[in-house]
């Protein structure tokens, strides 16, 4: 369906590439001077200001291009339209104003309309009670859009009534205003009123609308006083309703809502400490297969964050390097990658690895690493002191990134990699030394540390309980042992696992395949007709190289 | 009226904490009963708060009661119902902070002395970010009690965890309740590490290294775990296990290789 449609991102996805013909311009604020599509809406809003756009009349023509988009998620019923739409607000984001918003709706809504009490509600959000609906503007863009529409070939002559998905696509734009302009309070309560509302309607191609319109209704929550951990925070209330809200998603096979109220109330459970409640919404739910990434890095996450808590380490070891690697390369999820990073690391060192020193050296994250990289240093020497001062000087810091209780486990791996160290620089040395350079309590201390360490298998030695000395055996070749051909093995696993991901990421073109049939279905006549044609004896050669390009 | 009665019985049940169990539960069915009767059993919005700090204290002094008379059940049955008066916001029941940390330090050292870590560190979770995350835990006296040991016992200072179950460093009374057996719980801990890490031990000093009272013991304790007592030392069997292992190590690893291999292949086969 080649149309020429006005849209900012068409960059960033080159899957539909089939039903762009402009070319896209990236940039919101910097129109091309009103040749394609976009500016055209542009013109039809305000015709006086042809020359130099004002960024918030661009703003309104950008939302409303974006219902172009919507009205053909619901004619095509695919939701790649609709996620184009939701992208596009982090550049309307900007822009976004009161008044932008009050006039993109009334030039939406015609005043004699059913909906109008919708778009009575939503101005009333932004505080613009007083604008009148359907305006002569907006009558003329109406006319305006429809003959556009006639002359793209998309036919869909008029417009009576406006579809969920525009009002809840609005609506989602007042919660990111109100967010912006820090009304919390304000946008839980218009949240709450947009929730309840598309409760009531069951529409498929709503769904990833209205994941985005509990996503914020999540956030407002987080951030009215008293903030979490308290148990008062509103957080705790809005769960009833999550979980309502996840239930009929999973009935209703809707899987964007699904994968982001599951993070949501997974992110909601753990700010409040409530780790049980999380580990069971995990073990009594299952996070849908086809989820977006990005909410399947969230889940990730806070699945390795539950089980680095219950010390199920190597399990919260693969969540999070799955979760930091479907993280976006890209600048714009520094926090996330950042934070899933920090926590791997304490986990990786939890697990009695040391991590690599090139992960410290990444520019986006290397300041906000700088305390783990101590914390690092000072597990890899084993040095017992310098971890105590490094756990003290930076305890608010970790206690703010949510590892204080995780690195406050790491003694014990101190220790063990201080007396593996020991074990592997001296054939033969006495507990009293072992005791002095780890400062440990007493010299038994040091006996059963010592003894645990060796039956944990971290060294291998033997105590002489007489003497009161450490002896260490001789250390056997790694090569000899099975661990090589583990390691191997599980590397040509996970490029398979690679292989077979992207076969299965790999996206076709709807009915594209009853296109091949048919063409098979051509030529395969056409080869009947040359061989009843070569038969015959009228065909030459050139004909036939001809006959079989043409194909 | 009934709330006078709760409030007696609960007098009672503080002044003697002797009391046997079984009087005691008797007690406490009664006040559970009023508890019912006045709608408090679990607290609702509409719970006046004297009446939810009398629940609190009945569930308090059962979970007390049912741990000297080492019932971990009942104790985890009454620490349950008492979780939902401690998530109240403080407005609505003014905390009583040192019953709560005593009660939660048992439950963390029943949950360790059961060996279930996962749960104990899920709750010690909670607890650090209790109160907006300004509880101090391991400075409480209770708190920080159950904190020390496990990290002790991680890192296996055995002699620490011996001194502070010393009666001096307990606490109070019902957390000596757990030293029975944790004392057994290190002890096998010791005895599974000293059978790796010495090659033979001398009686006279296993008693020490075991925290055991007398030679005697130690000899019994030795056939308890199956180890060989000659001439004033102590073997431990270990080195014909090892032998017989390296056969099946070696026989897996190479089975193992050609699985690999194979399926190596097949992939391949799929890709190409």
């Amino acid at each position: 369906m080649p149309s020429k449609t006005p849209h900012n991102n068409a960059a960033k996805d080159g899957d539909d590439s089939m039903t762009v013909v402009v070319p896209p311009s990236k940039s919101s604020k910097q129109p091309a001077p009103s040749t394609d599509a976009e500016g055209d809406v542009a013109m039809d809003v305000d015709k006086t200001e042809e020359e130099k756009v004002d960024p918030a009349v661009q703003a309104v023509a950008d939302i409303k291009a974006n219902f172009a988009l919507l009205d053909r998620a619901v004619a095509l019923f695919d939701a790649r339209f609709s996620l184009r739409a939701l992208r596009s607000i982090s550049l309307i984001r900007k822009h976004l104003s009161p008044d932008v918003i009050a006039q993109a709706i009334a030039d939406t809504f015609p005043a004699t309309s059913a909906s109008g009490s919708i778009a009575k509600s939503l101005l009333a959000a932004v505080g613009r009670e007083d604008v009148a609906l359907g305006r002569a503007a907006g009558a003329e863009m109406e006319v305006d859009s429809d003959a556009k529409a006639a002359k793209n070939g998309t036919s869909k002559k008029e417009v009576k009534e406006i579809i969920p998905e525009i009002d809840v696509f609005l609506g989602i734009l007042v919660q990111v205003y109100l967010f912006d302009a820090k009304k919390y309070q304000q946008g839980a309560d218009f949240s709450k009123y947009l929730s309840d509302r598309i409760q009531t309607l069951n529409r498929r191609t709503l769904d990833c609308l209205s994941a985005k319109v509990y996503f914020y209704f999540s956030l407002f929550c987080e951030y009215i006083v008293p903030l979490p951990p308290s148990p008062e925070s509103p957080i705790v209330a809005i769960r009833p309703t999550l979980l309502a809200v996840l239930r009929t998603a999973v009935l209703r096979k809707d899987t964007d809502t699904q994968a982001s109220v599951i993070v949501l109330l997974l992110r909601n459970y753990l700010l409040t400490s409530h780790i049980k409640q999380a580990d069971l919404l995990v073990s009594h739910t299952q996070f849908p297969e086809n989820a977006a990434n990005n909410q399947v890095a969230r889940f990730l996450y806070y699945l390795g964050r539950i089980r680095a808590i219950q010390l199920r380490y190597t399990e919260a070891h693969e969540h999070l390097t799955a979760a930091t690697r479907k993280a976006p390369s890209s600048g714009c999820a520094v926090g996330f990658s950042q934070t899933a990073t920090k926590l791997l690391l304490v986990v990786e060192l939890l697990m009695g690895d040391i991590p690599d020193r090139a992960t410290f050296r990444q520019p986006s994250l290397e300041d906000a690493l700088h305390p783990y990289f101590l914390l690092v240093r000072a597990v890899r020497v084993g040095n017992l002191e310098d971890f105590e001062t490094t756990i003290a000087d930076n305890a608010d810091i970790f206690k703010r990134d949510g590892t204080y209780t995780l690195i406050l486990r790491l003694r014990q791996n101190v220790i063990k990699t201080g007396i593996r160290m020991m074990s592997l620089s001296y054939s033969r040395i006495s507990l009293r030394d072992i005791c002095i350079r780890l400062h440990l309590g007493s010299e038994e201390s040091a006996e059963y540390i010592v003894a645990k360490a060796i039956r944990d298998g971290v060294i291998e030695a033997t105590l002489d309980r007489e003497k009161g000395f450490m002896k260490s055996k001789e250390v056997g070749d790694v090569y000899a042992t099975r661990e090589p051909g583990e390691a191997f093995h599980d590397r040509i696993r996970a490029c398979l696992a690679l292989h077979d991901e992207s076969v299965k990421a790999m996206r076709f073109p709807m009915n594209q395949h009853r296109l091949e049939l048919k063409n098979a279905q051509e030529a395969r006549e056409r080869e009947r007709e040359m061989a009843k044609e070569i038969q015959e004896g009228d065909l030459d050669d050139d004909d036939l190289g001809g006959d079989l390009d043409g194909m | 009226m009934a709330d006078r009665g709760l409030s007696q019985i609960l007098a009672q049940l503080k002044q003697s904490p002797q009391m046997s169990y079984p009087e005691a539960s008797a007690l406490l069915s009664k006040a559970k009963l009023i508890l019912l009767s006045l709608n408090a059993l679990t607290p609702t919005p509409s719970t006046p708060s004297n009446l939810l700090a009398l629940a609190r204290e009945t569930y308090e002094q059962g979970a007390l009661f049912s741990i000297r008379a080492k019932n971990a059940d009942a104790f985890t049955r009454y620490v349950q119902q008492l979780q939902p008066f401690y998530e109240l916001p403080s407005a609505t029941l003014p905390p009583n902070l040192p019953e709560r940390n005593r009660v939660t330090g048992l439950s963390l050292l029943l949950l360790l002395t059961q060996g279930r870590y996962a749960e104990f560190h899920s709750e010690l979770e909670s607890l650090a970010n209790r109160d907006g995350g300004g509880a101090d835990v391991e400075g409480d006296r209770y708190l920080g009690y159950p904190v020390r040991l496990e990290r002790w016992l991680m890192e296996g200072s055995y002699d620490r965890v011996w001194k502070a179950m010393k009666s001096s460093e307990v606490p109070c009374d019902e957390y000596s309740v757990f030293s029975e057996i944790l004392k057994n719980q290190i002890r096998s801990e010791i005895a599974s590490s000293s059978e790796r890490a010495y090659p033979s031990l001398p009686i006279s000093s296993t008693k020490s290294l075991l925290f055991l009272n007398s030679e005697g013991d130690v000899i019994q304790f030795a056939k308890h775990r199956g180890w060989l007592v000659k001439e004033g030392h102590i073997y431990f069997p270990n080195t014909a296990a090892e032998g017989s292992e390296d056969g099946v190590y070696v026989k897996d690893m190479s089975q193992m290789i050609m699985e690999n291999t194979l399926g190596y292949a097949r992939e391949l086969e799929t890709i190409v």
